[in-house]
Order: structure tokens, then C-alpha cells, then sequence
């Protein structure tokens, strides 16, 4: 197997949360991807051992899911909403941008491994359209200007933990609403930051 | 519960079952329904959209598919309204976006749903201009099975199959939107016993086998309905040929046996018909090598060796034959000596079996209705393929499931109970008695059991399963399968006097060899663990004749060879299944060259003789089979099988003549087994699947590899001077301390399994010389 010890522990801890092992599969999966920062093929078949289903189904459920990156990702995730409130105040500026800067078509990640592109759909800030996320961490109310300076603070700092409050304060605008929780911890890899996963910075 | 209520189909009324989905009641009805993911014998998925149709609600007419709305009672349906048309014609329209106008390649034109309907139902011309899906095709999902992504409509027929009846999903869709697709894992192919069901259930052209592509148009063949002769379940099937070539095998659903599916083996295991080795030419053995013999001459030879010997003619007989030859052989045998003749079938694994007046015999439907079903034979998913579906599809439907022995391992993820290692000793003995055993006592006591009977390995003493049966017979309404799985076994049981097995063959033989021996249709030195025994034998016999389709280990030894029709589609006859159940098998195809059928052969050997002979014809031949059969109500003529109101066959009765007195004695140190797919000079001459039984394995689990020091992998096994390479397999369901072998693999017969077999690895250096 693949995955060591102290993966394989945590993922049983897991399936043990469910009644059956197969409901398991969903979390399994950010598990692997907490590991790799993809979903691999190696990953696969620990799982499909682990919960005992084929490695197809798993692979299936896997690749069906876009938040389940096939491939590895760069250092960096940059998801830009494409959906209709971020497109009407200009969304396609800010896609155009970060195409000018990255270089990057939808779905690429650059040589270095430094940064993915991705175009989403709603992630949920329409009040502070149009907005972006950087490793899943969101930034509301963007131009292309602000993008531009985000970039060159991500290129220059290569910051490890990435943290939403922190991008807003330098970077954002508009906010949709004031955010009920502080989130002061961040992510750490190009994956959604889950306390369960060990993906989440430390808070400060 | 089952009811039968009024709805209105587009404004007849029908008397419709409620429990069942629209679309379902409607074809009851005769109303078709256009549909492309819905299948009868799959759960409904709702997922193509064709089978929308109009009904009635509170809020006015709304379109639902029929597929997966139930009938309730004074339901309004329109299925041919202007909005269902439209909404018909939507789907088709969205369905030809990707999928390729190649119908003139395409294998499925002519036969396929999605042709069919877009000329009944489709809207004509296409609005779509832009590009459509390019995939690679067709990528090779299995060793046998080929795939044109493009074409897929994404229906989930061939996902579901895997998933909900053969268990074995290792196609599902990836990736999804536009960019869905049918694949497999990496590295992990479709390695199905049940893939072909998946190519034959393709509404599209998508899914094609290896064996068919590109062979035949559809229009371009003639069909007949016949049974698979392959194991005891005599699947209903189809046969296709064209220009007097076999070219493909198709289920046909036969609600009371195959329900449609049929096993791989049975589908594919047909082309050794058209093989250019089969014999077409009667030979004889002068100095050591194989001549041409004319049929006259070679039946004056032999009328003189029978006239001279009447008394020491015996006849090895093979599995496949009808239950008209069958009854020819005993009616020649009769007629040639003075004396009663035993018959030897050729079958490791015949016993008496359990075929006293007091247990009463099963049908597969029994499977479906009784509380528990216990299972201890050799594996039903190697050896009864679709009786492995049947009891998968009973436990589905909440039946319990026990299982005893090491065999059949696949299911133990769905019985409730399987009884291995703890209770069953390496010999299959039972270690415990039957009424120690709770759970098995729970699930059986004052219940309805349906138990699938019969010997797990060769050497198995029939001792324990006695104590198992009597225990079942006393203390639960028993119905029983035996689960002899080779061919038309029940058959000659039935239609033979006296039908012994191997052992008796070599004991009897020992004191009183006879002098011509008849092998027909059968191979015991290329299948038997017997082999040894039986080479020697054989070699002391002045007199063997031959009848098969090919040369073989066996009939290398014979004296004449004589090419023979085989029963997959060059014959007329009746089959007996496993359940008793008779049901037709008919021809399609020539004779090759100058192959007699046996009754053919026999008649004209007899009237050389100077006998009367009154079964010249395979219809005579029937009738004597139907007058002597147990069933005198339903007698099993061609007629009578012909009827379509006896379309599942016609049970006929458990009358057997089984009389074994001799079994091997000796105690196998290994766990033995028959595999699907084998070397069986049939598989050998199919092109597309004979690589699925030629590669050499062991296995065991990986506690017994360690304790024997050994590694997964490349290995020699050796014993007498035998030495062969194969793999070792790691298996974590053999017991501990066991080694399997697979015993349908070429020269591993030769092995004496009561004997220290040597394993070795083999080391890397000796690879890297080997290549």
C-alpha cells in the first residue's frame, strides 16, 4: 500500500464513522487528496481496498466531482468565478488578467508547478462579486488591478499558509457581508482546508 | 401486493398490474414505448429520457418517464401525443449531437434501438453543426470486449449489468458532463464471466466483442432458438450464422433458467467450429500416424472387430451429447452384447448424487422463493455460471444464503454464512456436525431450503454431504440441486442404463479390459486427475475408436478417429438441464467435411452388423426418448418443445441411473478445482477466448506462501519429473496451509495431488535466461 500508517489509521477512523464502509468514500477521497494534492491512481486502489468497492467506482465518484483534482495541481489553486453575478460586474476582466499574468488556459498549471487556473462556477460571494479564490480561500470585490497586485504578492511572498481574512484585507473590496466567523487559519495546500484533513494552517 | 388495476392508455383501457412501472405494463398491453436505458431485467435508472409519456395529474398533463413511474390505479396515459413526439424527438435529436452517423461500419446497423428509433420516433434532420466527441477507438476493455466511446448514449445498461447482476462492476462512467464516458480502471480490465451480456444489451454500437466485430451484418443471418450445452443450466440461446458459419451466440430470456444472460464461455465458446483443425476425415493409425480412412471402410473394420469381440465393446462417453445419442449408444450397446453394458462419463466429479423418492428436486425458481439456500459444491461461478446469477439475483430479493466449503468464495460477500476452514477439513470433510452448527440450524429449521449439492473436489467423500442432506431432508422443507455441471450430464443419467464414473472405469477396466473401446466426445487424459491411471489403460486396449471433433491427448491414442457434428449447432436433439428440464437444441449449421452425427455413425455401423435398426432418424430417436422419459404428460418430442407455451422447457422427471461403486481413495494434499475457462480442446480452438484459460496459476493465501517460504510470483512446480512454470497468485480466500490448483490447466492433471508437489520460485536470473 501506498499510503502509510498514520493515513491508513486516520482513513479507518473515518469509515468507522458510517454504517457501511462505501459511505465513506466521499471523505476517503480529500483524504487522498490531502496527501497527494490529487487524486492518484495509487490513492485508488487504497481506497477501493479499504471501503471494498471496485477501483472504477471509485474512480468514477472521483473524477465525477470537480473539486477532485485528477491531476496535481500548483502550489497555488486560483478558482475565478465565471457565474452570472461576478459576470455582470466583470468577471472576464479579471479572468482575462489572470490569463495575462499566468499565462494559463482553464484547467493549467504552470511549468514551476506554482499556479493552477481554474474557471468555477458560483462559490458563493455573489454580494462581493466578482470574486476568487486562492487554495479555496475566497476574495471578494476584484478588478483586475487588485488581481494584478495579488499575483505579485503571491509571487513575491509564496506565502505556505494562505488565509481568506488576511487576502481580503490587502487585496478585496466590496464584501458581500461580514463574515460571522473569523478565519484566521487558513489552508496550507491547493486543497479545501478540513481540521479533519490536516490541510488547514496553523491559526494564528 | 399484486393487483390488477384499470389505467388508460392513450384512451383504450387496460387492465395493468400495479405493481409494475408503466413502460412494463404498457408492452404487457402491446403498447410500446421507445426506451433505451430501461431494461426488464435491470432496476430502472431514468436516465435516456425516450420513454416520457403524458400523464394526468391534479395540476393538468405533465411528462414523466415511463420508466419510472408505477402503475396506480385510473391512471391516464398518453404515449403518442403531440408533446410526448416533441419530447421524443428532443431526446433523439440531443442524443445524435455526439453520436456518429457511421451506421454503414457499425456493427449494431441493422439491429440497433437507437437506429430503429430515430427512423420511428426521431425528428428527422439535425440542427447540430458543431463538432462532435472524438475518442480512440475502440479501446480493448477486457481481452474480449471493445469499445467505441463516441457511440455510447450513456444508457448505464452495461454499468448496471456489472453492478446489480453479475456483481462484478469494473466498467462505470468517469468524469462527467459531456466528457462522460464508459471506462475502465487502468490496468484493471473488464475481466467479467458475464461481459458479453454487456455487448448484447448495448442499445448502441458501442460495446462490441472481439468474436463478432466486423464478422456479419444482421440482415446477413439466419437464427434459430436453441440450448447452450455448455454446463447443466441449458441457457435458452440464439445462434446466428451466416453462409453456413457460426458466427455468434446470443441469450435469450428464459424467465425460468437464463433470464437472458448467458456466461461468456457459453457465448464465445462456439468457434472452434469453424477451426481449421476440426476433422473432417474418419483417420486410422497405421505405424504410429494418423491416415485417411474412408467412413465404408472404417465401419467394415470395425463391424469385424465388434462381431469378433460382442461381449468386451465398451463406451467412454463425453458430456456433450444429445439426449437422442444418448439413447442411441444404449440402444447399440443392447443390441451389439449379449449383456447389460456400463456406460463411464467422462466427469472427476460424478457421485451418486441425491436422487432418492424422499428429496424432492429443484427448479432455479425454487431459488427465488425459498428462505434459505445452502450451497456446498465445487464453485457454481466457474461451473454454473448462470445458476451463480440466479442465486446472486435470490439473495438480492432477501433470500438467506449459506454457504459450506471452500468453493465459492465469490459470494461470500452476500451469505449470511460461509462455513470454510473451521468447519471443513482440507478434504472437504465436516469437522462439526451439521446440527452444531447454529446460524445454519437458525436459518433452516421448519424452513423452505432449496440446496445446491454436490462434490467440491474429486477426492471428496460424499460421507459428509450425506450427513448434510439427511440433516436438511429431516428438518426443513428441502429442495435440492445436484450439482453435477458438465454438459448434457443429466441427459445420460437419464437416458442411459447404467452410467458410471472414472474410478469404476479404471477398476473395472483393471480386471477386465475390453477389447474395443468407444470414446466419444471425450477427453479424460487432458481433464482427469485420473489421467495416469487412464494413459495406461488406454494403452493396453487393441481397439479404440474415436469420435470427436478434434484430435486430442486421448484420442491420440485411438486406433480410428471419427469426426463427429458437435451439439452446439450442428445437431437436432433434446437437452436435460440441472432442474430436469428438457428443452430443444437445434442446428444451424453443416456437417464439416465428413462428419457423421452419432446416431448416424451407430445406425450405419449396426446395419453392417445385420441388425434391425429402428432409430435411423434423430426424430425416431426422440420419440423413444419422450416414450421412455419419467414426464408422460408433457412428453419431450420436438414437437411438443416446439410449442411456444413450452418455451421454458418442459420438466421432465428424476428418474437416473447412476451407479458408481468405486471413488478415488486417495487423500488430496491440495485444493483442486475446476475454472471457467480451461484448456478444453474446444477453448483451445476458439481464437478470442482460448488465451482466457491457457495461463498457468496456483494460488494460496499469503500467510501459506510465507510458511512455505515462498513469494508471489513466477514459479516452477515439480513433481515426477513434471516440470512446469507457472504463477503463484496471492488468493487471501484459500484456507490457510492450502495450495489451489486450477485442474482444467494443460498437463496439470499430471500431477498426483495425494503426493508432496515441489514449489519453487524462480529466480530472476532465470527469467532473464528463459527470455
Amino acid at each position: 500500500m501506498s499510503w502509510d500508517k498514520k493515513l491508513i489509521n486516520q482513513a479507518n477512523k473515518i469509515i468507522k464513522q458510517y454504517p457501511q464502509k462505501r459511505s465513506a468514500l466521499g471523505p476517503l477521497l480529500h483524504l487522498a487528496q490531502s496527501k497527494d494534492g490529487y487524486i492518484s491512481d495509487d490513492s485508488i486502489e487504497v481506497i477501493s481496498e479499504l471501503i471494498g468497492i471496485t477501483e472504477v467506482q471509485v474512480k468514477s465518484v472521483s473524477t465525477f466531482y470537480s473539486m477532485y483534482k485528477q491531476e496535481p495541481t500548483g502550489k497555488y489553486l486560483i478558482s475565478v468565478c465565471k457565474s452570472i453575478s461576478c459576470e455582470i460586474s466583470n468577471s472576464s476582466d479579471v479572468i482575462k488578467k489572470v490569463q495575462e499574468i499566468t499565462g494559463l488556459n482553464n484547467n493549467e498549471t504552470d511549468e514551476e508547478g506554482i499556479f493552477t487556473f481554474e474557471k468555477v462556477e458560483c462559490i458563493g460571494a455573489c454580494g462581493g462579486a466578482p470574486a476568487i479564490q486562492i487554495n479555496y480561500e475566497t476574495v471578494e470585490g476584484m478588478t483586475p488591478e487588485s488581481t494584478e497586485s495579488l499575483f505579485n504578492w503571491l509571487k513575491e511572498n509564496q506565502p505556505k499558509v494562505i488565509v481568506a481574512d488576511i487576502l481580503q484585507e490587502k487585496f478585496g473590496g466590496t464584501r458581500s457581508f461580514e463574515w460571522g466567523i473569523k478565519d484566521n487559519s487558513g489552508t496550507i495546500a491547493s486543497v479545501p482546508g478540513f481540521q479533519n484533513f490536516n490541510t488547514v494552517g496553523e491559526s494564528k | 401486493m399484486n393487483e390488477m388495476v384499470k389505467i388508460n392508455v392513450n384512451g383504450i383501457e387496460i387492465q395493468a398490474d400495479n405493481n409494475k412501472l408503466l413502460i412494463e405494463a404498457c408492452e404487457d398491453s402491446g403498447i410500446h414505448i421507445p426506451r433505451f436505458c430501461w431494461h426488464k431485467r435491470l432496476d430502472p435508472v431514468g436516465m435516456c429520457r425516450m420513454c416520457l409519456v403524458e400523464v394526468d395529474t391534479p395540476r393538468g398533463k405533465a411528462l414523466v418517464p415511463s420508466c419510472t413511474t408505477k402503475v396506480t390505479p385510473n391512471l391516464v396515459v398518453d404515449t403518442e401525443s403531440e408533446v410526448v413526439k416533441k419530447a421524443q424527438e428532443g431526446v433523439l435529436e440531443f442524443l445524435l449531437i455526439n453520436h456518429p452517423l457511421d451506421c454503414p461500419i457499425c456493427d449494431k446497423a441493422g439491429e440497433c434501438p437507437l437506429q430503429d428509433q430515430t427512423v420511428s420516433y426521431g425528428p428527422g434532420e439535425s440542427r447540430f453543426v458543431e463538432e462532435k466527441r472524438h475518442f480512440e477507438k475502440p479501446i480493448s476493455i477486457s481481452e474480449i470486449i471493445l469499445l467505441d466511446r463516441e457511440r455510447c448514449i450513456l444508457c448505464a445498461r452495461c454499468t448496471r449489468f456489472s453492478d446489480e447482476i453479475s456483481g462484478d462492476p469494473l466498467i462505470e462512467f468517469v468524469q462527467r458532463g459531456n466528457k462522460t464516458e464508459v471506462n475502465t480502471f487502468p490496468n484493471e480490465p473488464f475481466r467479467s464471466y458475464f461481459s458479453g451480456n454487456t455487448v448484447q444489451i448495448c442499445p448502441v454500437g458501442a460495446l462490441t466483442s472481439t468474436s463478432y466485430r466486423f464478422k456479419a451484418r444482421p440482415w446477413d443471418l439466419k437464427a434459430t432458438t436453441s440450448t447452450c450445452n455448455g454446463c447443466t443450466v441449458g441457457c435458452t440461446v440464439e445462434l446466428n450464422a451466416s453462409q453456413n458459419k457460426m458466427l455468434r451466440i446470443l441469450g435469450v430470456d428464459n424467465d425460468s433458467v437464463n433470464q437472458g444472460w448467458l456466461c461468456d464461455k457459453g457465448r464465445y465458446n462456439f468457434e472452434f467450429l469453424n477451426n481449421q483443425s476440426r476433422l473432417k476425415e474418419s483417420l486410422e493409425k497405421v505405424n504410429e500416424k494418423f491416415e485417411i480412412i474412408s467412413n465404408k471402410d472404417l465401419i467394415n473394420k470395425l463391424k469385424n472387430k465388434i462381431l469378433n469381440n460382442e461381449n468386451k465393446v465398451k463406451f467412454l462417453l463425453g458430456t456433450n451429447l444429445t439426449n437422442e445419442e444418448y439413447a442411441a449408444f444404449n440402444e447399440f450397446s443392447a443390441l451389439i452384447s449379449k449383456s447389460k453394458s456400463d456406460f463411464y462419463l467422462s466427469d472427476d466429479y460424478l457421485f451418486n448424487g441425491y436422487f432418492e423418492k424422499n428429496i424432492s428436486l429443484a427448479t432455479f425458481n425454487n431459488l427465488d422463493t425459498a428462505d434459505t439456500i445452502v450451497i456446498w459444491s465445487e464453485d457454481i461461478k466457474e461451473n454454473l455460471p448462470i445458476l451463480y446469477l440466479r442465486v446472486r439475483q435470490a439473495v438480492k430479493n432477501g433470500t438467506k444464503l449459506i454457504i459450506l466449503g471452500h468453493n465459492n468464495s465469490t459470494l461470500k460477500d452476500i451469505a449470511s454464512d460461509f462455513y470454510s476452514s473451521d468447519i471443513i477439513d482440507e478434504n472437504f470433510e465436516l469437522k462439526v456436525q451439521p446440527e452444531n452448527l447454529k446460524n445454519l440450524k437458525d436459518a433452516v429449521i421448519g424452513k423452505n431450503v432449496t440446496a445446491i449439492i454436490g462434490k467440491s473436489s474429486p477426492y471428496q467423500n460424499k460421507k459428509s454431504l450425506d450427513l448434510l442432506v439427511s440433516f436438511l431432508n429431516e428438518n426443513s422443507n428441502l429442495s435440492l440441486l445436484n450439482s453435477f455441471s458438465k454438459g448434457n450430464s443429466f441427459g445420460a443419467f437419464q437416458n442411459l442404463d447404467s452410467v458410471k464414473g472414472l474410478p469404476d472405469l479404471c477398476k473395472d477396466f483393471e480386471e477386465d479390459l475390453p477389447e474395443v473401446l468407444f470414446i466419444v466426445g471425450a477427453d479424460p487424459i487432458g481433464s482427469s486427475v485420473l489421467t495416469n491411471k487412464i494413459t495406461s489403460i488406454l494403452e493396453k486396449i487393441n481397439c479404440i475408436v474415436s469420435l470427436d471433433l478434434f484430435i486430442h491427448q486421448t484420442n491420440e491414442l485411438a486406433n480410428y478417429v471419427v469426426p463427429m457434428n458437435s451439439t452446439v449447432s450442428e445437431k437436432e436433439g433434446t437437452f436435460t438441464n440441472i432442474e430436469f428440464r428438457s428443452s430443444k437444441i437445434n442446428k444451424i449449421t453443416p456437417s464439416p467435411g465428413k462428419a457423421l452425427s452419432e446416431n448416424e455413425f451407430l445406425s450405419n455401423l449396426l446395419s453392417s452388423l445385420g441388425k434391425s435398426t429402428d432409430f435411423l432418424s434423430v426424430h425416431e430417436l426422440n420419440t423413444k426418448v419422450a416414450e421412455n422419459n419419467f414426464n408422460q404428460v408433457n412428453k419431450i418430442t420436438f414437437d411438443e418443445l416446439d410449442k411456444p407455451s413450452n418455451f421454458d422447457g418442459i420438466i421432465s422427471g428424476k428418474e437416473v441411473n447412476i451407479n458408481c461403486t468405486f471413488f478415488i481413495e486417495d487423500k488430496s494434499l491440495y485444493y483442486v478445482g475446476r475454472k471457467l475457462y480451461g484448456d478444453s480442446v474446444t477453448q483451445r480452438n476458439s481464437q478470442s477466448i482460448s488465451i482466457l484459460g491457457s495461463k498457468k496459476y496456483i494460488q494460496a493465501n499469503l500467510s501459506t506462501i510465507k510458511t512455505l517460504d515462498l513469494e508471489a510470483g513466477k514459479c516452477y512446480i515439480e513433481q515426477n519429473g513434471l516440470k512446469l512454470s507457472s504463477e503463484l497468485i496471492i488468493n487471501e480466500n484459500i484456507p490457510d496451509g492450502l495450495i489451489y490448483f486450477p485442474i482444467n490447466r494443460r498437463n496439470f492433471v499430471k500431477y498426483n495431488f495425494a503426493e508432496k508437489i515441489n514449489i519453487s520460485n524462480i529466480s530472476n536470473e532465470d527469467i532473464l535466461s528463459v527470455q
